[in-house]
């Protein structure tokens, strides 16, 4: 690599040379049967580099010498054609990173064949538990990555590591009716997935969607699950966090440092190194060491994440959270594993204290949330009633509001966290609002 | 590389008993730039070259994808083991409809392919739009991002297939952020091209067309009041309608999805008034035309709901089998590292007979929706559409603009509440997400909804 970076320091003023290789195994589950069994390949190398403040990337679908060095060039062609960037200052310095977490190689090695057993004993499980499932879809599988980053100030970082995964989606059928697909799963960083667990667990959803209950439009208490939490505040809180748009002023935690801005029982950071985290990385994809940064602490929020690029033009630090879009190259703003801090309470105990009340499972919609603002409208599918500390059956319904007004709301949050692999990864607990506004069908 | 592919594949035919062998291969130059308030920051390169081969042996499948083109063979056995590990686990083995193998060159439609034009015009064309929006004051942020490609696609199979596409496309995408007091709101557009190539910024969608129209939903929104919830008469523009036709009934009828969707038990029930009509269909400037889908089947014109019945399914081969029907040309691949699945193209409810005033002249109170921010469905074709463009019908005038806001329903039963189907089309590109992502089109005219759907 030293000789490709000497190579591209003949163009530029600096470059840097980024090579992705991953292997992923799997298999797909559709209608109850095992569909789709895939080893996909692939090594992407991305060269950044920078002449009188003018970008150029270029990127290949290979990582021979060779070949990488008519990348060089190219880049160097697109840098060319482009116009200077008058607020560039530099790539990121070398320096010290934590010591990486132990892997599982276990991963790395992994035949397609043990997820084909794995598929085959979930779908009988499914089955065997209630005449009306039907295994709509799932699947399971490894990801093993290595990556590679080298900038010509030295930064020059190798990691590798991968995880595997299991989901399940089941559909209900009974009496005519059918239930909305619902679906679990699990993810680690070794083989251990338990698919009894998911089963157990997806059949026990299936089961209460059975029955089908009205939801009035009324506030009421609501307990988010980890996949809805996760969907929502990715869309309509998270990108709040970027540093990026403190510079742009769009958003709405702007001069909002050290202040409260969320139940005191909220406390979320970014942090790649939690237990359950997916991706435990050392640096991030510009080489800049990683780190846990809080966001918001017992409520108070604590500050904004950084890349490379709009920590200088800030004038603070990176904060590690430079991530690159594969498919054009840009370093953007992006997170590790943001996790929620857990509570004190249990799940069934957060469900018995409910005299009437709402589960929610997933929300519909969670995508057309306004990051500018923190609005959202998203329909609660697949959602539980609650009464008298009991799930009642499925139901549906619409809620809409303010992100900022709902972190607000929070009364008690459970003890059982979840990890979501859901851009980059969300750990999080079953978080309960209360005074939610809905709108019943 | 056709010669390498053939010598492949002929090793394969000759070495494994495999009942089905399908070589894509895929070699794209991609532009990608990315305008942010003033400064590219993206302006890339790309070359994106791999092989896709999916093997059927013993009733199941094995996909395997790779960059390392000196040792296909390898791949190809790879792909071949894996079906063979599948097949131990598969009770119903998987068959293909028959189909007629096809020799051909697909040749791009486009008047100005995007690797003709300079990358200067290109830039300056990113940095004029940028100028026209950032001319409105309330503008706080743009970000512009701009991708094109060009290259070749070429398909083997065993059975004969042997097509070679020029393969051509481009997309630009806007979000742009405004502030009006303590209010943000955002805005954005997207255009998506296959057919059409450079021209179609020089004819109908120049930059001040493109400018004027994302300004006048950024305005929309920050000047917008909060909606009342509930469920009131909602007329629908060609881009929410053709959200709805593909969120919340497209995907019903994608066959591998239908076993699982209420559509499964409605095959040739009338679902829908018989001024209905759904179809998947080549559009003019559809993002998801093409001759031939990733198995080599010609795209055929489907109606999925004809005068209000459910009629047709969109198939790929394995389920055209199972479900007894031609197969029509369904199979789409994201790229070489996925394997093809069933996706819709054009999506689209056709056009009727009333203007855009009558349906609203007898609308007491109501809501006219234009266009969306994001929209997901169930498979119980439950919706939900995040409205960022809408305006309130007050005594069968439209008058204020609404806010962050959302509709939704349940679509099976929303269909019956159509009272009226324009006479006007439109559509909007974009792109479908299932596990993979797909170029896509959805529209249709205006339509009246009266109950079915809720807003708020």
């Amino acid at each position: 690599m030293e000789e490709l970076i000497r190579y591209g320091e003949k163009f530029f003023d600096e470059l840097e040379i980024a090579v992705y290789r991953n292997r992923d195994v799997g298999v797909n589950i559709e209608l109850n049967e095992v569909s789709t069994s895939s080893v996909r390949q692939r090594t992407i190398t991305v060269i950044r580099g920078i002449i009188d403040k003018r970008i150029g990337i270029s990127i290949i679908d290979s990582e021979d010498k060779e070949e990488i060095k008519k990348a060089i060039e190219e880049a160097y062609k697109m840098a060319k054609l482009n116009a200077p960037d008058e607020k560039w200052i530099s790539l990121p310095e070398p320096d010290k990173y934590r010591e990486p977490k132990k892997i599982s190689k276990e991963v790395k090695e992994v035949s397609p064949d043990y997820f084909v057993d794995l598929a085959t004993k979930a779908i009988k499980l499914a089955l065997e538990k209630d005449k009306g499932f039907v295994v709509a879809g799932g699947g399971g599988g490894a990801q093993w990555s290595e990556s590679l980053i080298v900038n010509s100030h030295g930064i020059d970082v190798f990691q590798e590591g991968g995880g595997a995964f299991f989901y399940l989606q089941l559909i209900g059928r009974k009496n005519g009716n059918v239930t909305p697909g619902i679906f679990e799963f699990d993810a680690k960083l070794n083989l251990n997935l338990e698919v009894e667990k998911i089963v157990e667990e997806v059949a026990q959803k299936v089961k209460w969607a059975y029955n089908v209950e009205k939801s009035k439009t009324e506030e009421a208490k609501v307990i988010v699950g980890p996949w809805a939490m996760a969907s929502l505040l990715s869309y309509a809180l998270f990108p709040a966090f970027s540093g990026e748009r403190v510079i742009k002023e769009t958003t709405p935690l702007l001069n909002k440092v050290e202040q409260k801005i969320a139940s005191e029982l909220l406390t979320i950071y970014d942090d790649p190194f939690h237990e359950l985290s997916l991706k435990p990385v050392i640096a991030d994809d510009e080489g800049v060491p990683t780190r846990k940064n809080i966001l918001i602490e017992n409520g108070i929020f604590k500050g904004f994440v950084w890349n490379n690029y709009w920590a200088k033009v800030y004038g603070t630090e990176s904060t590690g959270n430079g991530t690159r879009n594969l498919s054009t190259g840009g370093v953007g703003i992006g997170f590790h594993s943001i996790v929620i801090e857990k509570g004190k309470e249990s799940l069934s105990d957060l469900i018995s204290e409910i005299k009437h009340g709402y589960l929610v499972d997933g929300f519909q919609g969670a995508h057309s949330s306004n990051p500018d603002n923190g609005n959202f409208a998203v329909v609660a599918n697949p959602a539980f009633l609650i009464e008298n500390g009991e799930v009642k059956g499925s139901t549906v319904f619409m809620m809409s509001g303010n992100v900022y007004e709902l972190i607000n709301q929070i009364y008690a949050i459970s003890k059982e966290q979840k990890v979501i692999p859901f851009h980059g990864t969300t750990i999080t607990p079953w978080v309960a609002f209360e005074d939610v506004k809905i709108a019943g069908k | 590389m056709q010669d390498v592919l053939e010598k492949a594949l002929e090793w394969a035919m000759n070495n494994l008993k495999a009942e089905y062998i399908e070589l894509r291969y895929e070699n794209l130059k991609k532009t990608n730039l990315e305008l942010k308030d003033g400064t590219f920051v993206t302006f890339t390169g790309k070359i994106q070259r791999g092989v896709a081969i999916r093997v059927l042996a013993d009733g199941a499948w094995g996909f395997s994808s790779t960059n390392r083109l000196e040792n296909l063979e390898k791949a190809i056995e790879e792909a071949y083991k894996l079906a063979k590990a599948g097949a131990k686990a598969k009770r119903e083995k998987i068959q293909l409809a028959e189909i007629k193998p096809v020799e051909d060159i697909v040749k791009s439609k486009m008047k100005i392919k995007p690797v003709e034009v300079n990358i200067d015009d290109k830039i300056g064309h990113l940095r004029e739009l940028e100028k026209l929006l950032k001319e409105d004051k309330v503008v706080k942020s743009t970000m512009i991002r701009y991708e094109d490609a060009s290259g070749e696609k070429i398909l083997l199979t065993n059975e004969g297939t042997n097509i070679k596409w020029d393969v051509n496309y481009l997309v630009q995408y806007i979000w742009t952020t405004g502030k009006k007091g303590d209010k943000l709101a955002a805005s954005r557009d997207s255009i998506g091209q296959v057919d059409y190539g450079w021209e179609i910024f020089e004819t109908k969608e120049t930059n001040e067309v493109v400018a004027q129209r994302v300004l006048k939903k950024l305005h929309a929104q920050l000047n917008g009041v909060a909606p009342k919830r509930g469920e009131f008469p909602i007329v629908a523009g060609p881009i929410i309608v053709g959200i709805i036709a593909h969120e919340a009934l497209g995907h019903l009828a994608e066959a591998d999805l239908t076993i699982n969707s209420p559509f499964k038990d409605l095959m040739g029930k009338q679902i829908a008034p018989e001024f209905v009509t759904m179809s998947e269909r080549i559009v003019d400037g559809g993002f998801g035309n093409d001759k031939y889908d990733d198995e080599g089947v010609p795209v055929k014109d489907i109606h999925i709901i004809e005068n209000g019945i459910l009629k047709e399914l969109m198939v790929n081969r394995e389920y055209a089998h199972k479900w007894g029907i031609e197969p029509n040309g369904h199979a789409r691949a994201q790229d070489y590292t996925f394997p093809p699945i069933i996706r819709m193209r054009n999506t689209v409810f056709e056009p009727g007979d009333w203007s855009f005033e009558e349906m609203i002249e007898d609308i007491k109170f109501g809501y006219y929706v234009v266009d969306f921010r994001g929209g997901q469905a169930q498979l119980n074709s439950a919706f939900q559409v995040g409205v960022q463009e809408g305006y309130m019908i007050e005594n069968g005038e439209i008058t204020k603009p609404i806010r962050d806001t959302s509709i939704s329903g349940i679509a099976i039963e929303a269909l019956k509440k159509i009272t009226a189907v324009g006479k006007d089309f439109g559509i909007e590109t974009g792109f479908c997400g299932k596990g993979q992502t797909a170029f896509v089109s959805s529209g249709g005219p205006h339509m009246r909804f009266d109950g079915g759907i809720i807003i708020g």
